[in-house]
């Protein structure tokens, strides 16, 4: 295990390299596109290298091998402080990061949703700003992210056969009236494409791909990367702080090696691509004389403005049976809901798609601290169940914050993440609009029962040093740029100034990519 | 691990055979499923005087905890029918005694293969090809649906009654027709303000 958290080419610690802290879809993303205009890279990864022959078809067993089960805390009125206090968000720590159990959905953003300050007016309670980039802007990215992930629908790539769970959810979209629902687009191969084999449904997504069909820094980029000669990856190496220069620049980071002891990496530039908990849990713990508030923080933006999309399932008991856990599991989307129509009572969209989880984790995440009848039914019915996901756009709120707790450390000595949320109004109205949806719809082919799920564990995390326009309004520029740090870079959807309806994954990977180019001619031009 | 002798029972009581039976029977009456055999329960049961093994809060909740059991009941609880023994636990739910056998059951009676055979479910699936050549999509009550992305009117992205201003980033159509322009839409007021009082402390 320990030669394999080894890995490339190895670079000199006091050599002043470009680091990438993090392996997930940004970061991952990033070393590939900087490795392959011949920029040497060290990426440090918290994780271990674990791969498709380590995965097992098993919930518990796979969470316990691939999440982030490092301590946090949390507060508010969120319903996962009273559920689940100490996981605020199951992502994965591992080579790869959080692509390795992702379900695979890439819709695009819409132009509207980079400018949503613009679009919904002035929303009480909510912090809103428009993107500095649009739509126009971002197109070709978006087009090289699909081409890269392997996306179905789109670029000649063929669509996902319909698996059982899809039959209801789009035979109950069309009696609804619903148009735009399909099986895609996924980032999972229908077919053979680019070196890895079609999906054989073995309906085991959360818990990594064992076939290799679904798209994941970790099959793609980063060996791509290593094979380029120029990467330098340091995995189980979890990254505690970023130090900079008497003239305000970074110039090191500073990480725990697997044995625990402080290292330190000299760094010409620095990329934080730790998922929007670690990425300000990092800039936070960089605090020093000259940024007392953190690193990059002058805004005050750093941690606020924390998004987790508005989520909730549907889970609907039929006659006969369904086996929803049969074949890919997120197969299955409805755009037409993504629209922005005040008139619904709310502003933003959100997507429904298809969803399913095992006996173990239907019973610990289906209706968590309930127990008798009313909760064995649902299991009970298990075969007969059909899921469905709600997935939109959640507003961000300066209140909604990580921030380092002073009281709770982790095994390292460290302050530990503590994530507040408060679920605005709009998200509330959002949310029980997609559960009214989503029962009318597994009612219009025939349900004889429906349970609605209160949001997971958060799986999209977003906004937590967002871009903006002018310094004062968040952390980083349009190019992920900190606007305090002129070499300090944030590659991961911490960027994102607000969350839209669509899955996260496919922007973030957009973003990297354009950013990797930005990068490489500020250094060949002197710019950075 | 051992209490002081001034206590003798709290040292027998957690691992007796009659507690760990009125366990079992607590775990069922919680979790009742008509199709579940006995060992996925008892299996459950140890997990949890496992646990409390290992924890004085939890040995001393759970030893507790059954011994009033006793109380409401008015006699043994594993004689009561079902309805009776719920509305004992209706009473406790709260408590931590309660909740402990809740949490740990939760995460581990339905961890159980013996669990996944009655409900059904198939479990892991790679190692038998996936479910490509077994009936991933056998599925016959409804029709065929389509799978294709639709290819009549594309969605309407903003509602028409929304207005729309000038120098605007996007456009009532879809997105590839979306106007590409820059303006300063920063007006959101409040945030600044906000944030001076949090950095300035």
């Amino acid at each position: 295990m320990t030669e394999q958290n080894r890995q490339g080419q190895p670079i000199a610690q006091d050599d002043r390299a470009v680091v990438i802290v993090g392996s997930g879809a940004g970061g991952g993303t990033l070393a590939y596109e900087l490795t392959q205009r011949g920029i040497p890279v060290v990426m440090l990864e918290a994780g271990a290298y674990i791969t498709h022959d380590d995965y097992v078809n098993n919930e518990w067993e796979a969470f316990n091998q691939m999440a982030w089960l490092d301590p946090r805390t949390t507060s508010g009125t969120w319903r996962i402080a009273k559920d689940f206090p100490n996981l605020p968000a199951w992502i994965v720590k591992a080579v790869g990061g959080t692509t390795t159990h992702w379900s695979g959905a890439t819709p695009r953003f819409k132009a509207h949703e980079f400018a949503v300050r613009s679009t919904y007016g002035r929303l009480e309670g909510a912090n809103l700003l428009d993107w500095p980039i649009t739509l126009a802007e971002m197109e070709p990215y978006y087009d090289r992210a699909e081409i890269a992930m392997g996306s179905t629908h789109v670029h000649g790539r063929k669509a996902l056969p319909a698996n059982n769970n899809y039959k209801v959810f789009a035979n109950g979209a069309e009696r609804l009236g619903y148009k735009h629902y399909s099986t895609g687009p996924y980032a999972t191969n229908a077919e053979e494409y680019d070196g890895r084999p079609a999906s054989i449904q073995d309906g085991f997504n959360f818990q990594g791909d064992k076939n290799k069909s679904k798209w994941s820094t970790l099959v793609r980029e980063i060996p791509r990367a290593l094979a380029t000669g120029l990467l330098d990856l340091r995995a189980s190496r979890h990254v505690v702080q970023i130090t900079h220069d008497a003239s305000g620049r970074v110039d090191a980071v500073l990480y725990l090696d697997e044995e625990g002891e402080l290292q330190r990496q000299e760094a010409a530039l620095v990329c934080v691509a730790g998922n929007s908990i670690e990425t300000p849990r990092l800039l936070l713990q960089s605090a020093s004389p000259m940024f007392p508030d953190g690193l990059a923080n002058s805004s005050g933006q750093v941690g606020r403005n924390y998004m987790r999309h508005t989520t909730g399932s549907v889970y609907a008991q039929f006659e006969q049976a369904v086996h929803m856990y049969r074949g890919e599991t997120m197969a299955g989307v409805i755009a037409d809901e993504s629209r922005h129509d005040p008139d619904r009572g709310f502003a933003g969209g959100y997507y429904l798609e298809t969803i399913s989880l095992g006996p173990a984790f239907l019973a610990s995440f289906g209706e968590p601290g309930t127990w008798g009848r009313e909760f064995t039914k649902l299991i009970d019915a298990y075969v007969r169940t059909a899921g469905l996901w709600i997935v939109g756009e959640d507003l961000p709120q300066e209140t909604n914050r990580v921030t380092l707790n002073s009281s709770v450390t982790d095994k390292n000595g460290l302050p530990v993440p503590n994530v507040h949320f408060d679920d605005h109004p709009n998200d509330l109205a959002m949310r029980n609009h997609g559960y009214q949806q989503a029962e009318l719809l597994y009612d219009a082919v025939g349900s004889i029962s429906a349970h609605r799920t209160p949001p997971y564990p958060s799986t999209h995390n977003l906004g937590t040093a967002r871009m903006s326009e002018k310094a004062e309004d968040g952390v980083v520029d349009k190019w992920g740029r900190a606007h305090d740090v002129p070499n300090l870079f944030i590659s991961d959807g911490s960027q994102f100034t607000s969350s839209a309806a669509a899955n996260p994954t496919l922007t973030i990977v957009a973003l990297a990519i354009r950013q990797a180019e930005y990068i490489a001619d500020e250094l060949r031009t002197g710019g950075i | 691990m051992a209490f002081p002798a001034k206590y003798p029972s709290l040292n027998d009581t957690a691992l007796t055979d009659e507690a760990r039976s009125t366990l079992i029977r607590v775990i069922r009456v919680a979790f009742p499923h008509d199709s579940f055999p006995d060992g996925p329960y008892e299996r459950t049961a140890d997990t949890i005087l496992q646990a409390a093994e290992e924890s004085t809060w939890f040995r001393v909740a759970l030893t507790q905890g059954l011994l009033t059991l006793a109380h409401l009941a008015g006699g043994d609880f594993r004689d009561l029918d079902e309805d009776a023994a719920t509305s004992v636990l209706r009473r406790i739910e709260s408590t931590e005694f309660f909740g402990f056998i809740r949490r740990t059951t939760v995460l581990n009676l339905y961890d159980d293969p013996e669990v996944w055979e009655a409900v059904g479910y198939e479990g892991s699936s790679v190692e038998k090809g996936g479910y490509v050549n077994r009936g991933f999509d056998d599925l016959t009550w409804l029709p065929e649906p389509r799978i294709e992305t639709y290819t009549g009117e594309p969605i309407v992205e903003i509602a028409p009654s929304v207005p729309l201003r000038p120098l605007h980033h996007a456009t009532h159509g879809s997105s590839e027709s979306a106007a590409s322009t820059s303006s300063n839409t920063n007006t959101q007021p409040g945030a600044t303000q906000a944030q001076h009082a949090e950095v300035s402390k």
